[in-house]
């Protein structure tokens, strides 16, 4: 990507909202790097009956070139433990990630800056943002707000009807429960350690 | 769903409890299944008040598209 922009989705609530009403390629309209950490990942794929499981991640598959899935030690504790405890969940593990994730040093280079992208502000309470001039927090509505100022997308509020009019439907594709494997694997496949020496 | 759970719903849907915190009253509800209820209660989806966050919205609109840098 050319531009020193980096956006973190930081949290399920852009994905599903998105993945529900099919607008999932609206985050790749700013033509920027996108990050997700694993455990947001696993947060909103887990189930791959659940609202939006089944296009994220072949969203994420078909754009692999511009979605980084950000390993984390707190999803790869999670997902040994799974091991041994297969219905293992812990609500806030996206969260406690992406907080991991957005205060990696390394994350920001010289003159880049991140847009997190999030329905939590609860999130970003809990990092300690090192330069705020270099950090701004979005909500999915403020982002498809801009998009739609810009002209990019006919109407941001459109977006949130088609994603609740997705929600009264979501009972219909509750039959995929086998698929939960699947998803791990996928996911697994999806998620890229990152090696020290072989940074950038 | 019962009594609290649905308050817990609304409060979330005016924007006065995280999704986080509606998760956990939900026994652990996903994001998805919020998504669900509140199209199932008729409840919009919360919106962030913008509110205060006019400047930060402008510079990262600044940033998503640099031409409308002055």
């Amino acid at each position: 990507m050319s531009r020193d922009l980096k956006l973190f989705v930081v949290d399920t609530g852009p994905l599903i909202t998105l993945a529900a009403a099919q607008s999932l390629d609206y985050l790749l309209f700013i033509n920027v790097d996108v990050i997700i950490p694993d455990a947001v990942l696993h947060e909103a794929t887990f189930d791959a009956a659940r609202l939006g499981a089944q296009d994220i991640i072949e969203w994420v598959k078909a754009h692999r070139a511009s979605i980084e899935i950000a390993p984390t030690k707190v999803y790869e504790i999670f997902d040994a433990a799974r091991s041994t405890i297969p219905n293992l969940r812990e609500p806030d593990l996206g969260e406690r990630a992406a907080v991991e994730v957005i205060e990696e040093p390394d994350r920001l280079h010289g003159n880049e800056r991140g847009l997190l992208l999030c329905e939590e502000t609860a999130v970003l309470k809990r990092v300690v943002v090192r330069d705020r001039d270099r950090i701004v927090e979005l909500s999915t509505l403020d982002f498809l707000r801009i998009l739609e100022a810009e002209q990019r997308i006919q109407s941001a509020e459109q977006v949130f009807e088609l994603a609740a009019q997705a929600g009264r439907t979501a009972s219909r594709v509750e039959k995929l429960r086998e698929h939960n494997e699947g998803a791990r694997i996928a996911i697994r496949g999806l998620v890229k350690r990152r090696e020290p020496s072989s940074e950038r | 769903m019962i009594a609290k759970e649905k308050q817990a719903l609304e409060a979330y849907s005016r924007g006065e409890m995280t999704a986080l915190e509606l998760r956990r009253r939900l026994g652990g509800a996903t994001y998805g299944e919020v998504l669900r209820l509140l199209s199932e209660e008729g409840l919009p989806l919360p919106r962030a008040p913008t509110a205060g966050r006019e400047e930060q919205i402008a510079r990262a609109r600044a940033w998503m598209f640099p031409k409308h840098v002055a």
